[in-house]
C-alpha cells in the first residue's frame, strides 16, 4: 500500500485521461511483432508510476467501453465481446458461408444490448444502424416464426409495462414524498399498498365465497317443530324472527347493533344448509352450495395466502438484509456510496439529508469508536449502565402491567354501568330481549337522545382507553429510552418491540375479557328466552367488538391527524419561539406509522372469521389511511434526522406483521377448536365446534383418500419425514458453511494476490527507472546501486 | 403531448426506444421535461444544447451534491453542457428499469472526480465532503478515519484506491445502492 500509494498519487497528478489509452495503445501494438527487446524498450517509453493502469485487470472495463465506442470492423468482436460468447462458439461450428455473417434474430438482440452501453446517443445509433445494414442471414421456417414470437412477446412486456405503470396507484403520491423524505419513507407507503392489495384479494374471496352466494341463492325454510322446543330450528327461528325496534340508525350504524346485527356483515346471518339450485340454461340437474363448507374454508384459504405472501416478501427483503449481513463489513461503503438519494428534488428536504448523513457517518464512526471504547471503559460504569438498563425495563413492563390492568378495569367498569343504566329504565319485556349488557339499549321511543350517548360513551369506553393508551404510551417509552444508551439502529427495534408488546397485550387483555363473558353468557336458546343478560349468538358479539375497535381507531387516527397534528404543525410553522415550536414540530416517526397501519392488519385478521365483512372495511380503511398518512408526512411532519435504509426497513415490516398475524390468527383458531357455537345462528348451529364440522367432512371421505390423509398423521409416516427433514436441514447447513469458509479463503487469497502485485510492480516500476537512468547515463551506472534502490522502492 | 410529437419523427422514436430504457411515450414526457428547463431553446431545435447551467435546473440534479459530475460524465461533449440525447441517456441510466452493472458502470464514472479510472483517496474525502454538504464540516480526522474504512471495507487489493472491479462488488452488496441511484421520469 505504501509504496504504490506514492506511484498513484503522481500518477494522479499527472492528469491524464487518454495516458492509459496511449500507453496501453502503442503497448498492444507494438507488443506482438518484435521480441523481448522491443517490449523492453516500450516499457522504457512508458511512465513508470503508470505501470498499473497496464494491468488487464484494469482494463477490463475500459477495453468493452471503447471497443465497443469504437465499433471497429469486427462486430462480432466490438459489440459482443461480454455477452456472447456462447454464441461465437456455436457460430465457428457452422459453415463457412455464414461465418461472417450472423442472423436477423442475433443481430436483434445485439441492438437490445447496446441500451447498456456507456456511451453517448449518436454512438449507440451510429452502432445500431451499423448493426442493421449489415448482411444477415434471414431466418426460416421455424426459426424465423420462434423469433418473430420472440420480437411480439418483447414489445407486448413493454406495452403491458406501459399500462401497469400507468395503472399503478398513488404513483405521483409515492414521487412527491420521496422528492421529500427519501427511499425509506415511501417503502413505508409501499408497504400501506400493499396491504390494501392483500385486503382486495381477501375481500375479492369473501365476496365470491360468502357474500354473493349469501345473497343470490335462497334459503329452504325448516319450519320448527314446537314438541321439541329446543331444537336448532326453533332457536335459530326465534333468534331471526326478533322484532328490532329501532331508534336510531347512525348509532347502530357505528355500533354493528340494530339492523346492522342482521346484515351480511356479521357470522349471525349465514345459514347453516346446503343450497339448492338450478341453472336452468346450463344444466339440468339440481346443484348444490354447501355453506358452512365454505364459511371454514374460506378463512382457511385467506389465512394461508397472506402467510405466503408475508413469507414470501419478508424471504426476499431476508435475502438482501442477508447479504448485507455477511457484507456487514460494507457499511461504511454503503454509507458513502449508497447514502445520497438521487430522487430529492427539494431544497430543504436536501438540506435535511445532508444533515442525515452527516449525524449518519458521525454515528457510525462514533459506534466503531464506542466498540473500541468498550473494552476500555471501566468496571464501574458499565455496571452502571446495566443497571440503568435493567431499572428502565422494570420500569417499562409495570407501565404494561399498568395498562392492560387499566383496559381490565374500563371494560369491567363500562359493563356495570351498562347494567345498571339499562337496569334502571322501565321498559316492556319483549323488547328486553335486545338489551344485552354490553350491547346498545333499545328500550323505546321515549329514551331521550342523551341517554343514548350516555350509553354508547359506555359501549366505546374501552376501545377508547386502548386508543389513548396506544397514544401515549409509546411516548413514553421513546422518552424512556434515551436514557439506555443503546446504538441507534437498536433504538428503533427496541422501541418497536415495546410498542408491538404494548398494542398486542392490550388487544389480548380485550380478548380475555370477551372471552371470559362469553363462555358465562354465550350459550342459551332464543326460544322463549326473557333473560337479556344473556348473548344470543356471542360469534356476532365477537364481531361487533372488533368492528367498534376498528371504527375507534381509524377515528382516532383521523381526529388526531386533523385536529390535534395540525394545529400543532401550524403553530410550528408561524411561530419562532422556541418552547411553542418544541410542542409543535413533529419528525415522521417510522415505527410509530408502522404499528398503526399493522394494528389494523391485525383487528382485520382476528374478527374476519366473526365478521366477513371486515376485509372489506379494512381495504376502505386502507384506502383512506393512505390519503391520511401521505398529509400527515407532508403537511406536518418535517423529515426525520434518522436515516431510514429502505432495505432494511422492508423486512423490519414483514417481521412485525408476520408478529401481528400469528397473535390475531391463534385465538381465532382456537375458538375454531374449542368453543361451543352459538345454538341460534350461523352455519355450525347444529356441531359442538366448527372443527367438528370439518372432521364430519372429513369423514364423508372414500375410504381411501380417508385412509392417506390419516397415515400422513401417524407416527410411521411423521418420524421419518422429520428425519429426513432434519437430514436436509443439515445438508444446507453445511453446505452454507463451506460456502462461507470459501468465501472467507478466496477474499484471503485476493487480498495477498493484490500485494504480490502491488509488489512486483514496484519492483518493475523501479526497475525501469533505474534503466532510464542508466541509458541517460551509461558510465555511471552500478549493479549494486540498481539493487538498493530497487529494494528500497519496493518496501 | 401532441406538441412533442410533431418534433419526433417515428423513426427517431424507435431509436430512442431501443437504444434507452423507456418506451415512446416516456421518451416524449422526457423531452417535455428537457423543453421546460428552455422552451425557447428547445421549441427551435429539438436537440439543441443547453448549457449546464439549464440542465442543472432539473429539480432532481439542482440539489444534488453530485450535479456537475453527472453532468459531465453524461455530457457527449465532455465539457457538462446536454444535449437533448445526452439528458435522455442521464435519465435512461437512472431509470428503475436499468440494470444495476450500468448504474455501476456510471457511479463509478460520476464518483471518479479526478478521471484516473481508479476512485482513490481524494476522491473518497471530494464524495464524503460533497455528501455532508456545503454548510457541515466533517473534522479532518473523521474524513480521514471514514476514508481509512472504506478502504478497509472494499479495497481487496490493497493498492489504496478502488478499481471498477472493486467498485461493482461492492454495489452488488449494497442493496441500498438500487434504491437510491434512481431519479424517476
Amino acid at each position: 500500500m505504501s509504496g504504490g500509494n506514492a506511484s498513484k498519487n503522481k500518477a494522479r497528478s499527472s492528469k491524464k485521461q487518454e495516458g492509459w489509452e496511449e500507453a496501453g495503445g502503442e503497448f498492444y501494438q507494438e507488443l506482438y511483432p518484435g521480441g523481448e527487446q522491443e517490449l523492453f524498450e516500450n516499457l522504457q517509453r512508458t511512465d513508470a508510476a503508470k505501470l498499473a493502469t497496464l494491468l488487464p485487470s484494469k482494463q477490463a472495463r475500459n477495453t468493452t467501453t471503447v471497443k465497443r465506442a469504437r465499433s471497429q470492423n469486427d462486430r462480432r468482436q466490438s459489440t459482443f465481446a461480454r455477452t456472447t460468447q456462447s454464441h461465437d462458439i456455436h457460430l465457428s461450428m457452422l459453415p463457412d458461408l455464414s461465418e461472417n455473417l450472423s442472423n436477423e434474430e442475433r443481430t436483434w438482440e445485439e441492438i437490445m444490448q447496446i441500451k447498456a452501453m456507456p456511451v453517448p446517443m449518436n454512438q449507440k445509433r451510429e452502432l445500431k444502424a451499423k448493426l442493421q445494414n449489415a448482411t444477415k442471414l434471414r431466418l426460416q421456417g421455424l426459426e424465423q416464426f420462434h423469433w418473430r414470437q420472440r420480437k411480439v412477446w418483447h414489445r407486448f412486456r413493454i406495452r403491458l409495462g406501459e399500462l401497469l405503470t400507468k395503472l399503478e396507484l398513488w404513483q405521483s403520491a409515492m414521487r412527491e414524498i420521496e422528492g421529500k423524505f427519501g427511499t425509506g419513507v415511501v417503502s413505508y407507503f409501499l408497504f400501506l399498498r400493499w396491504l390494501l392489495f392483500l385486503n382486495i384479494i381477501i375481500s375479492l374471496f369473501i365476496i365470491l365465497f360468502l357474500i354473493l352466494p349469501k345473497t343470490l341463492l335462497v334459503e329452504e325454510y325448516v319450519p320448527c317443530d314446537v314438541t321439541v322446543t329446543n331444537s336448532t330450528e326453533c332457536c335459530s327461528f326465534a333468534y331471526l324472527q326478533k322484532n328490532l325496534t329501532d331508534t336510531n340508525i347512525f348509532l347502530d350504524v357505528l355500533q354493528g347493533t340494530g339492523f346492522m346485527e342482521r346484515t351480511i356483515l356479521f357470522y349471525g346471518v349465514y345459514t347453516n344448509q346446503i343450497y339448492r339450485y338450478y341453472l336452468k340454461n346450463f344444466f339440468e340437474a339440481e346443484m348444490f352450495y354447501n355453506m358452512p363448507m365454505a364459511y371454514i374454508l374460506v378463512p382457511i384459504s385467506w389465512a394461508l395466502l397472506s402467510l405466503v405472501a408475508i413469507v414470501k416478501t419478508a424471504a426476499k427483503g431476508f435475502k438482501e438484509r442477508l447479504v448485507e449481513n455477511e457484507g456487514q463489513f460494507y457499511k461504511f461503503c454503503n454509507l458513502v456510496f449508497g447514502g445520497w438519494d438521487f430522487c430529492i428534488h427539494n431544497d430543504k428536504s436536501a438540506k435535511i439529508k445532508h444533515k442525515a448523513l452527516f449525524n449518519e457517518i458521525k454515528g457510525c464512526l462514533e459506534e466503531e469508536r464506542f466498540k473500541e471504547e468498550k473494552l476500555s471503559r471501566s468496571r464501574e460504569s458499565q455496571i452502571l449502565l446495566h443497571l440503568k438498563r435493567l431499572f428502565i425495563n422494570i420500569l417499562v413492563f409495570t407501565i404494561l402491567i399498568f395498562s392492560g390492568f387499566l383496559i381490565y378495569l374500563t371494560f369491567n367498569y363500562s359493563l356495570d354501568m351498562l347494567n345498571t343504566l339499562s337496569g334502571n329504565s322501565e321498559t316492556v319485556v319483549e323488547n328486553r330481549t335486545h338489551v344485552r349488557i354490553f350491547g346498545m339499549y333499545r328500550g323505546g321511543n321515549n329514551e331521550g337522545w342523551f341517554d343514548q350517548l350516555h350509553i354508547m360513551f359506555f359501549e366505546f369506553l374501552p376501545f377508547i382507553c386502548i386508543v389513548l393508551l396506544n397514544l401515549f404510551v409509546p411516548e413514553m417509552f421513546s422518552y424512556l429510552i434515551k436514557f439506555e444508551n443503546y446504538v441507534p439502529a437498536r433504538v428503533i427495534i427496541i422501541t418497536l418491540l415495546r410498542t408491538v408488546l404494548l398494542r398486542l397485550s392490550s388487544l389480548g387483555v380485550l380478548l380475555s375479557q370477551i372471552y371470559m363473558y362469553v363462555t358465562e353468557n354465550g350459550q342459551v336458546c332464543s326460544y322463549k328466552n326473557e333473560d337479556s343478560t344473556k348473548l344470543e349468538c356471542w360469534e356476532t358479539y365477537v364481531g361487533q367488538q372488533l368492528y367498534k375497535l376498528l371504527l375507534t381507531d381509524f377515528a382516532v387516527q383521523f381526529l388526531m391527524t386533523f385536529f390535534v397534528n395540525l394545529p400543532r404543525a401550524f403553530i410550528a410553522r408561524h411561530t419562532s419561539n422556541k418552547c411553542l415550536k418544541l410542542v409543535g414540530e413533529q419528525e415522521f416517526y417510522l415505527p410509530k406509522h408502522v404499528l398503526d397501519i399493522v394494528y389494523i392488519q391485525t383487528i382485520i385478521w382476528m374478527g374476519s372469521f366473526f365478521c366477513p365483512f371486515l376485509p372489506i372495511i379494512g381495504t376502505i380503511f386502507y384506502f383512506l389511511v393512505f390519503y391520511i398518512k401521505k398529509f400527515t408526512c407532508l403537511r406536518n411532519c418535517i423529515p426525520s434526522p434518522v436515516v431510514y435504509k429502505a432495505s432494511k426497513s422492508k423486512s423490519l415490516f414483514m417481521s412485525v406483521l408476520l408478529l401481528g398475524f400469528v397473535i390475531s390468527i391463534a385465538p381465532v383458531a382456537y375458538s375454531i377448536a374449542e368453543v361451543l357455537p352459538s345454538i341460534n345462528c350461523g352455519p355450525y348451529r347444529d356441531f359442538k365446534t366448527v372443527w367438528n364440522f370439518v372432521v364430519d367432512t372429513f369423514e364423508g371421505f372414500p375410504f381411501f383418500v380417508r385412509e392417506v390423509i390419516f397415515l400422513l398423521g401417524t407416527s410411521t409416516f411423521a418420524v421419518p419425514a422429520f428425519a429426513v427433514l432434519l437430514f436436509f436441514l443439515y445438508y444446507y447447513w453445511a453446505v452454507a458453511t463451506a460456502n462461507r469458509h470459501m468465501v472467507a479463503v478466496l477474499k484471503n487469497q485476493l487480498v495477498l494476490e493484490g500485494h504480490d502485485k502491488q509488489f512486483l510492480l514496484n519492483r518493475l516500476s523501479a526497475f525501469i527507472r533505474h534503466h532510464q537512468k542508466r541509458c541517460e547515463r551509461p558510465n555511471r551506472a552500478s549493479f549494486a546501486d540498481d539493487d538498493s534502490s530497487i529494494r528500497q522502492s519496493s518496501r | 403531448m401532441g406538441q412533442g410529437k410533431s418534433q419526433f419523427t417515428e423513426e427517431e422514436l424507435q431509436d430512442y426506444e431501443d437504444l434507452t430504457y423507456f418506451t415512446k411515450k416516456e421518451v416524449l414526457f422526457a423531452h417535455q421535461k428537457f423543453k421546460a428547463l428552455a422552451p425557447e431553446k428547445v421549441g427551435h431545435n429539438k436537440n439543441a444544447k443547453l448549457p449546464m447551467v439549464k440542465i442543472l435546473q432539473y429539480p432532481e440534479l439542482k440539489v444534488n451534491p453530485f450535479r456537475d459530475r453527472i453532468c459531465k460524465v453524461f455530457s457527449s461533449s465532455n465539457d457538462g453542457d446536454c444535449t437533448f440525447e445526452d439528458f435522455l441517456d442521464m435519465m435512461s441510466v437512472f431509470s428503475e428499469m436499468a440494470p444495476k452493472a450500468v448504474k455501476a458502470e456510471h457511479a463509478f464514472r460520476i464518483f471518479d472526480f479526478d478521471g484516473d479510472d481508479m476512485i482513490g483517496v481524494s476522491d473518497l474525502r471530494e464524495v464524503i465532503e460533497r455528501l455532508c454538504g456545503p454548510d457541515l464540516k466533517l473534522s479532518d480526522s473523521d474524513i480521514q478515519q471514514l476514508v481509512q474504512n472504506v478502504l478497509e471495507e472494499a479495497d481487496l487489493d490493497d493498492d489504496g484506491a478502488l478499481s471498477f472491479a472493486e467498485f461493482e462488488h461492492i454495489i452488488d452488496k449494497s442493496s441500498d445502492f438500487c434504491h437510491s441511484f434512481r431519479i424517476r421520469l
